[in-house]
């Protein structure tokens, strides 16, 4: 368990207290997370005793070299993975392998828009899936395409589209349905310099009006710096949580500016110590 | 249709009108140098074109077996079509209905099995080995057997048909619903769909294009398959009009009905 979370962290109230002090209510509580995979005849251990919590509105990355098992800790959380051991609770209730909440989003490191359906189609999808009319379907979506900059492309299928318009897409098509908690695995891991500020820039904007609970996995600390609250550091494998990080950098944020501040260079050189140890040690000799 | 290679119809108009008259005349040149034309080239076992004509109007119902023509207002027509009644045009449509029926059922109860196998490791890997060992029984083996069972009526080219297609779309549907892409699956599940809706949303649209490629393959499989049937027993059908040229030794019947044949496979191949 780690120091830093549980000193602020009161899990019989349920509850703990910001940078500020001010009480927040725990949307995400993940408690002694283990999960090891058979590769062969051998036991590969990917996450080691991980705890932490998220509180309501807070935007958390997680942030690691490659294979350091950030990825499966959200997996778990998104029910697509078992936990070997240890619990996983969203709204003090535990999750269900394979049983998807409601109020939790999920987006993909790389997009999965279904091919055989429009834009607008693919953005419907949960929609649909839960029943809304056609016509509160279309102006939603019509919203949603609008904000996203790909108005225009309502019609088009997704292998006409730039991969920063399909990321911008697959985005719509979780935040369509209003998720309350977003899990983010990477999502602009696949795409350029330039779409990937675009990109957070468009994620920035939504999430300061929606306030929505983010839990981001990246391995890119420019990407955690200028998105999060706090970042999560996972040492290399077997995964477990290496140190935190409060971000206090102001916002409302601006992805391109954020980063010529003295406060974003000193706090990058401050991570990136901490992380560079663990990209050596995560090297193959 | 031209506008890539100019002269291309030109030059399959002359292939044809070369092969056609090899086929008609080719024989005759056995005659005086008969190292040039192989004894296969007999129009005892090929026939040849002026032949298969002839052959055309009378197993059509257009001419007698006199040479005269069968008259459309008079009702001549009509009186052979009733009293010869596996001729050209009702053979046809006897072949193609079978052909229909087996093709449909082949098409769906192949598509179900392949994707409820497809989908569930469990029974697939129940049903596995009989999969295989069913599939290495060369189908039309059992025609005889089904037309025992079934008799020389329309029922039996069904089964038959049925049986050829059904594995082919089967397997084809069953790769497609393996190789679904799971990140597919898991988004639609993390969206809140549910197993229903993931073969439905998901599932199906993914696989049907492994589906589609089948068809064609098997509007042909259908087709053979009813052939099959009808070469073993029955009484009306291509197949059948076949069989009774051969036990009369005519080629030219048989020509007929294969030159038919080909034509409802063109046809048929580019309806799907």
């Amino acid at each position: 368990m780690t120091p830093i979370l549980t000193e602020k962290y009161n899990r019989e109230l349920g509850t703990v207290t910001d940078g500020a002090g001010n009480p927040g209510q725990i949307r995400v509580d993940v408690r002694a997370l283990n999960k090891s995979f058979l590769l062969g005849s051998r036991v590969i251990e990917a996450v080691k005793d991980v705890s932490f919590t998220i509180a309501e509105g807070e935007f958390v990355a997680l942030l690691g070299p490659s294979g350091s098992g950030k990825s499966t800790v959200l997996n778990m959380i998104a029910t697509l993975l078992k936990p070997t051991s240890g619990t996983i609770l969203i709204d003090g209730e535990p999750v269900v392998h394979q049983k998807a909440r409601r109020e939790v989003g999920y987006v993909f490191q790389r997009d999965t828009l279904f091919p055989w359906r429009t834009v607008a189609e693919n953005i419907g999808y949960g929609l649909e899936l839960s029943g809304v009319s056609k016509a509160e379907r279309a102006e939603r979506v019509a919203t949603c395409i609008q904000q996203a900059g790909l108005s225009g492309f309502a019609d088009a299928y997704p292998s006409s589209l730039s991969g920063g318009m399909r990321q911008r897409a697959a985005l719509m098509r979780t935040l369509v349905v209003e998720p309350e908690i977003l899990l983010m695995d990477e999502p602009f891991g696949a795409l350029d310099t330039h779409t990937k500020l675009d990109m957070h820039d468009v994620l920035l904007k939504i999430w300061e009006r929606e306030k929505q609970t983010v839990l981001f996995v990246t391995h890119d600390l420019s990407e955690a710096l200028t998105l999060a609250d706090r970042i999560i550091l996972f040492s290399a494998r077997p995964g477990r949580i290496k140190e935190s990080f409060e971000i206090n950098l102001p916002r409302p944020r601006d992805a391109v500016t954020l980063r010529e501040t003295p406060r974003y260079a000193e706090l990058f050189s401050h991570v990136w110590h901490s992380l560079g140890e663990e990209f050596i040690k995560g090297r193959t000799p | 249709m031209t506008g890539r290679y100019p002269g291309t119809v030109m030059w399959q108009i002359l292939i044809c009108a070369i092969v056609l008259a090899i086929w008609q005349w080719g024989y005759d040149v056995h005659a005086v140098f008969p190292a040039l034309v192989p004894d296969l080239f007999d129009p005892y076992f090929i026939s040849k074109p002026s032949e298969i004509w002839s052959g055309f109007l009378l197993l059509g119902c257009f001419k007698t077996s006199l040479g005269a023509w069968n008259g459309w207002s008079n009702g001549d027509f009509g009186r052979c079509m009733v009293k010869f009644d596996n001729n050209l045009w009702f053979a046809t449509w006897v072949t193609l209905k079978n052909t229909f029926f087996g093709f449909i059922s082949g098409v769906s109860s192949g598509f179900v099995l392949g994707l409820i196998l497809g989908r569930s490791d469990r029974l697939s890997a129940i049903c596995q080995p009989f999969i295989t060992a069913v599939n290495s029984i060369p189908r039309i083996a059992l025609a005889p057997i089904i037309v025992l069972a079934f008799g020389i009526g329309d029922s039996s080219k069904i089964v038959t048909s049925w049986i050829v297609v059904v594995f082919l779309v089967f397997y084809n549907t069953f790769a497609g619903a393996r190789s679904v892409d799971e990140a597919f699956v898991n988004a639609a599940r993390l969206l809140g769909a549910s197993e229903w809706k993931i073969t439905r949303s998901v599932v199906i649209p993914s696989t049907m294009a492994w589906v589609f490629a089948s068809l064609t393959p098997a509007i042909s499989f259908a087709l053979i398959g009813v052939i099959v049937g009808e070469f073993i027993g029955a009484e009306h059908g291509i197949g059948r009009l076949i069989i009774e040229s051969e036990a009369r030794g005519e080629a030219s019947g048989m020509m007929v009905a294969v030159i038919i044949l080909m034509v409802v496979g063109v046809v048929l191949s580019a309806l799907i």
